[in-house]
């Protein structure tokens, strides 16, 4: 079962799983040949843009940064190999054959070599690297940066209180994950292009753009001269390498087609080779060109930097529209051949594997996720619903091409057609829970509120996860704190330590909580931690703000964004005039944090049917031999199911954070909005965390985003959907994505009215004003998981005509039957 | 809802309520389980919602045994608990005064007591929490039990609450009620879903304990005074009780003819087995199944055969 985003299963095995047995190809035997052929490749690593980046680097020292980038890319652009792979209709790559990962020294290059040694024999997803290359990253690469990266300038700028919440203080690379920094092991935030730029224009047009601005820039200004002379220089520079490495493209594919004997694949290449002279520089004048230039520029956007979980693909059927409604008018083009192109982009993404040095970045992204979300669905720039054919053909093709990518994301709004609302259900049927829905009555009025413009908020793409992006309106790319509010609450109970941590004093001292003698007592206490961790991530994200700008540059990303285009100020900058800067904090444990509370107020000091003595005696035990505690606190109320007292304190924690970030991310100029989003990471954050008031043991995972705590949703979707609906404050604009996963079994879904009740249950989630769902169709492997390890299964209801149960209640034949039914009715 | 000073005060014994249900009736709904039944069906996948008054259960799986707790033990006044071989409880119920302050005392919910006095004020409560669902879904409420014509006023209430509430209401009956009660409720739904399990009197009375007549009677007076009124007709498929083409011909051919009828067959299953043992049961099924292809097989031939399948 998926946790979190659904391609997060861990996608080798999902892959070869889907191989295995589904080889129908619907007639389009390419795409499907080329994943055939990759998935049983192990991934190597490709030295090329690390190797040629920090060559140019070493050269341009001293020079404004954003043209030291556009340089090296520049060097990158003339010097690494290029690539067209047998059968693909579409040229690029930013890396070796088969499946593969770059480096990116920037961030890691003073710990690189120590890494690469380590990498072959690593047990979790091991990566190749050859001898040869090894010995360019341990002699030439990592030496140049030791002292230069960013997370090394972070370590130093931190102070000591706020240092020892985010670091081993003995050795920063190890992250505490208690107010844990994400801005060192990726250059910047998931993003979104604004792709129908490039398609649309072409380079060419912003070069010309950026010399115009250069011709007119005050020729006695300091400021112009200097700064926005040289960001106008990068700008070019960048244009022009990546139109250089395009047509490197377009000279292979000739060479190429001149030693081909098949004529149909000559022709193929020939066909490539056209395409390749003529974009990115040129607007793309079909929907085979538009697709070769989205591609050219999604993939330098990997080369220029490290986008956190990548960069998304945006509205994918909006951009494309035109292109494909003249090509097929004009008979050029069928549906056919468009799943085919799109297939071929799909297994493109897939071999680029995002590889993570650092072990924090690891943790965060456990099999090497990453969400190149597509957007479908919404509304247009003036309200009215978006969908159009291609909406349809990107859900038939994640019906039918078996692979995790891209990450599929419909946006879904009160006015959505029919047809959409039936197609979606249709495709999270199919079982991998695509795609994920996000909701635009909450994502659009939350934009306006920070001040976006009607048609830029209302054309919104999906980023990453469930974060939502205005490509040519914000300019906040910094990753942000991931604040993990249960070590708070395990400060309290131990009055400022962590068990893992022994005696060192992390958090604040505020008591030995056996003798407080009130509720409010006690929580008073957990406010004061609570406030502290905040109060550190702030301090941490104001540092952050103001550092990543001295060791960070993106052309592409900063040329693709009309603000900071007019501006003239690359994206990482701490403010872009007119920019909308949208950053966050993460709320990671909320359902553990709830439900613990919910044990300390009401077994504790209402029902007083625990003493905190018991209670903290049975913790520290981890439970074992405290079986009627566990029991007693187990089955407390819980969030996530309904109920008015656990979703009485949840409303309160987000209120909490709300209103801290209400009064100080105003002088940071920044919306720091409180968001539940947690991708993989609620496991290494409770790798950190003793066992809990809630019955959770300890270094088990926590509470996964806006969810209940595993095992805690025995109330079924309904009461989990109203659960956060009650627990949100909707009189807070600082609030943002919540991340909220669902599951469902097969049979609540059968068949048509199986779907025309999902379709409602959609439309409900809509009303409430939730922002993100997605639903984990439970299928064949987690009856037999549940069956395994039933404490973690509780809540999984099955539910069949006129009957619900437990799947754990059932003994053990009975589960068997029903193991042997889903077989029979997972779609 | 508190504030509503006319809600009734009326109270009914609810052993269940279960959101999310999509299998009964119409939209998303929820289903109110009262207690008490008038049959005692051999395949009852409820068992818990046959006697009227709140009854044990006690599920071993959830207990901790008693090398750690036994305070169920502990706080019974007639001494009707005891450690048994395994560590386990064992209850003998006939010394069960129904207090249960063992399921008060036990902290891992294996003793528990199914059937509750609720108000209608608090059953309502927790149905229209789901009133989003409802509105987008075409759903509403589903009073099931149990009979819920065994308790007749409650019934009553809970349908008159939820349609001043304008939440859409229903009824599963077995139809083994009295005919003032069940036209009273009538009176007030647009759709009622009704069992009918055999044509057979004898056979209907060895499987459920009850004749059919008065069921049958009731059918027929409830399609002839309520033309307006859609019935479901609910065949659950029990093997050796209806499970030939024969026998649900039978039924199928009794509606012919009758407007405003859809049917559903619905295939034995066995998930309520366990609920028998936490009751201290024999389950009256034994090992008897219904296989899956014959279940397909017979409902693909009523509904090529009889219209109206729903």
């Amino acid at each position: 079962m998926a946790e979190c985003c659904a391609v997060l299963s861990p996608h080798e095995q999902r892959l070869q799983e889907e191989m295995a047995g589904k080889c129908q190809d619907f007639g389009r035997p390419r795409a499907f040949g080329i994943l055939r052929e990759i998935i049983t490749k192990k991934p190597k690593i490709d030295i090329e843009r690390a190797k040629y980046f920090t060559e140019s680097m070493k050269t341009t020292e001293g020079q404004p940064l954003m043209l030291r980038w556009a340089k090296a890319m520049r060097h990158i652009a003339e010097n690494c190999t290029v690539y067209i792979d047998d059968n693909q209709l579409i040229a690029g790559r930013v890396g070796k054959q088969g499946r593969y990962g770059i480096l990116y020294p920037e961030l890691d290059g003073d710990f690189l070599d120590l890494a690469i040694e380590q990498l072959p024999n690593r047990v979790e997803s091991p990566f190749e690297i050859t001898p040869e290359d090894a010995r360019v990253i341990i002699e030439d690469v990592a030496p140049y940066w030791k002292g230069k990266t960013y997370h090394e300038a972070l370590a130093k700028a931190l102070p000591n209180e706020t240092l020892k919440l985010t670091y081993d203080p003995k050795d920063p690379l190890k992250s505490r994950f208690i107010v844990n920094e994400t801005s060192s092991f990726r250059s910047s935030i998931q993003w979104v292009h604004d792709y129908e730029k490039v398609l649309q224009r072409g380079l060419k047009s912003i070069k010309e753009e950026a010399q115009k601005k250069l011709a007119e820039l005050d020729p006695l200004s300091p400021v112009d001269q200097m700064d926005k002379a040289t960001f106008l220089q990068a700008v070019i520079i960048d244009c022009d390498a990546i139109i250089h490495w395009a047509k490197r493209h377009a000279a292979l594919a000739l060479e190429k087609a001149n030693v081909e004997t098949d004529p149909k694949r000559k022709q193929e290449l020939l066909d490539m080779a056209e395409r390749c002279a003529w974009v990115p520089e040129n607007p793309a004048r079909n929907f085979r060109e538009a697709v070769q230039s989205q591609w050219f520029i999604q993939m330098w956007s990997r080369v220029e930097q490290k986008t956190g979980t990548i960069i998304s693909n945006g509205r994918m059927d909006q951009y494309f529209y035109p292109f494909y409604k003249k090509d097929v008018a004009e008979g050029r083009l069928t549906d056919q051949d468009v799943l085919e192109l799109l297939e071929c982009m799909w297994v493109g993404m897939a071999q680029f594997i995002d590889l993570y040095i650092s072990p924090t970045g690891g943790a965060f992204n456990e099999g090497y996720a990453h969400w190149e979300a597509v957007t479908i669905g919404g509304q247009t720039k003036d309200g009215r619903d978006a969908t159009n054919e291609l909406t349809y053909l990107f859900l038939k093709d994640k019906r039918e091409f078996p692979l995790h990518y891209p990450d599929l994301a419909a946006r879904i709004h009160t006015r959505a057609p029919e047809r959409f609302l039936y197609e979606v259900a249709e495709t999270i049927k199919e079982g991998s829970g695509f795609p994920k829905l996000i909701n635009d009555e909450e994502v659009i009025p939350l934009l306006l509120a920070k001040g976006a413009k009607f048609e830029d908020a209302y054309d919104y793409a999906v980023s990453g996860c469930s974060e939502c992006r205005m490509p040519n309106v914000e300019t906040y790319t910094s990753p942000c704190a991931y604040i993990n509010f249960p070590a708070a609450l395990e400060m309290t109970i131990y009055n400022g330590k962590m068990k893992l941590q022994g005696d060192e004093i992390i958090g604040l001292q505020t008591g030995d909580p056996r003798t407080f003698k009130t509720w409010d007592e006690f929580w008073n206490a957990y406010l004061a931690q609570h406030t502290n961790f905040l109060k550190h991530a702030f301090i941490q994200q104001h540092i952050i703000n103001n550092l990543r700008g001295k060791h960070f540059a993106w052309p592409l990303g900063t040329m693709l964004n009309d603000t900071c285009m007019n501006a003239m100020m690359d994206i990482h900058q701490p403010h872009i005039p007119n920019g909308i800067d949208l950053g966050y904090f993460e709320l990671m444990g909320y359902g553990t944090l709830v439900d613990s509370l919910v044990v300390i107020k009401k077994l504790v000091y209402e029902d007083k049917k625990l003493s905190m003595d018991e209670l903290i005696r049975a913790m520290e035990a981890n439970f074992e031999g405290n079986e009627v505690v566990r029991q007693m606190v187990a089955n407390a109320p819980k969030y996530g199911t309904n109920d008015e007292y656990a979703d009485a304190i949840a409303k309160e924690i987000d209120r909490k954070c709300l209103e801290f970030t209400r009064k100080y991310s105003k002088e940071l100029g920044i919306h720091l909005d409180l968001r539940l989003v947690p991708f993989t990471s609620h496991v290494p954050f409770g790798k950190v965390v003793s066992a809990t008031p809630n019955g959770r043991k300890a270094y088990t995972p926590l509470s996964d985003g806006a969810s209940a705590s595993q095992g805690c949703d025995a109330k079924g979707p309904t009461a989990v959907l109203i659960s956060n609906y009650n627990t949100k404050n909707y009189d807070f604009r600082e609030r943002a994505a919540r991340l909220l996963n669902i599951k469902f079994s097969p049979v609540t879904m059968a068949g048509e009215e199986g779907t025309r009740k999902l379709v409602s249950f959609i439309k409900t989630w809509c009303d409430l004003k939730l922002w993100h769902i997605q639903f984990n169709v439970i299928n064949k492997a987690t009856l037999l998981a549940a069956k395994k390890d039933p404490e973690k299964y509780r809540g999984l209801i099955v539910r069949i005509a006129g009957y619900s149960a437990y799947f754990t209640d059932l003994s053990p034949d009975l589960q068997d039957d029903l193991i042997a039914r889903t077989e029979h009715t997972t779609v | 809802m508190e504030g509503f000073a006319t809600v009734s005060t009326s109270t009914g014994c609810v052993f269940n309520i279960q959101h999310y249900s999509v299998h009964d009736g119409p939209g998303i709904r929820t289903i109110v389980f009262l207690k008490g039944c008038p049959l005692r069906c051999r395949w009852c996948c409820n068992p818990e919602s046959q006697i009227a008054a709140p009854e044990l259960a006690y599920n071993p799986n959830k207990c901790i045994g008693s090398s750690e707790c036994h305070r169920c033990k502990d706080v019974c006044p007639t001494g009707g608990i005891s450690v048994g071989d395994n560590g386990k409880i064992v209850i003998d119920r006939t010394r069960c005064a129904a207090c249960f302050q063992c399921v008060e005392a036990c902290p891992s919910k294996a003793m528990h007591v199914f059937g509750r006095e609720m108000s209608v004020a608090e059953v309502i409560k927790i149905v229209e929490a789901d009133n989003a669902f409802y509105s987008r879904s075409g759903g509403g409420l589903t009073i099931s039990g149990g009979e819920p014509l065994m308790q007749p006023a409650f019934t009553l209430e809970l349908i008159k609450e939820s349609l001043r509430r304008r939440i859409d209401v229903t009824i599963e009956t077995c139809g083994f009620a009295d005919w003032q009660h069940l036209a009273e409720v009538a009176r007030h739904l647009k759709l009622i879903l009704f069992d009918i399990k055999s044509l057979n009197a004898e056979k209907h009375k060895s499987y459920t304990g009850v004749s059919n007549e008065r069921i049958l009677a009731n059918f027929k007076r409830l399609r002839s005074e309520f033309p307006d009124l859609h019935i479901l007709v609910r065949i659950p498929l029990i093997p050796g009780l209806n499970d030939t083409e024969e026998e649900i011909a039978e039924i199928l051919g009794f509606l012919q003819g009758m407007q405003n009828i859809t049917y559903e067959l619905l295939p034995y299953h066995r998930m309520g087995q366990s609920k028998y043992e936490f009751l201290g049961r024999p389950y009256p099924m034994a090992d008897v199944k219904l296989g899956d292809e014959r279940a397909k097989a017979l409902k693909d031939w009523a509904r090529a055969t009889y219209p109206g399948a729903k």
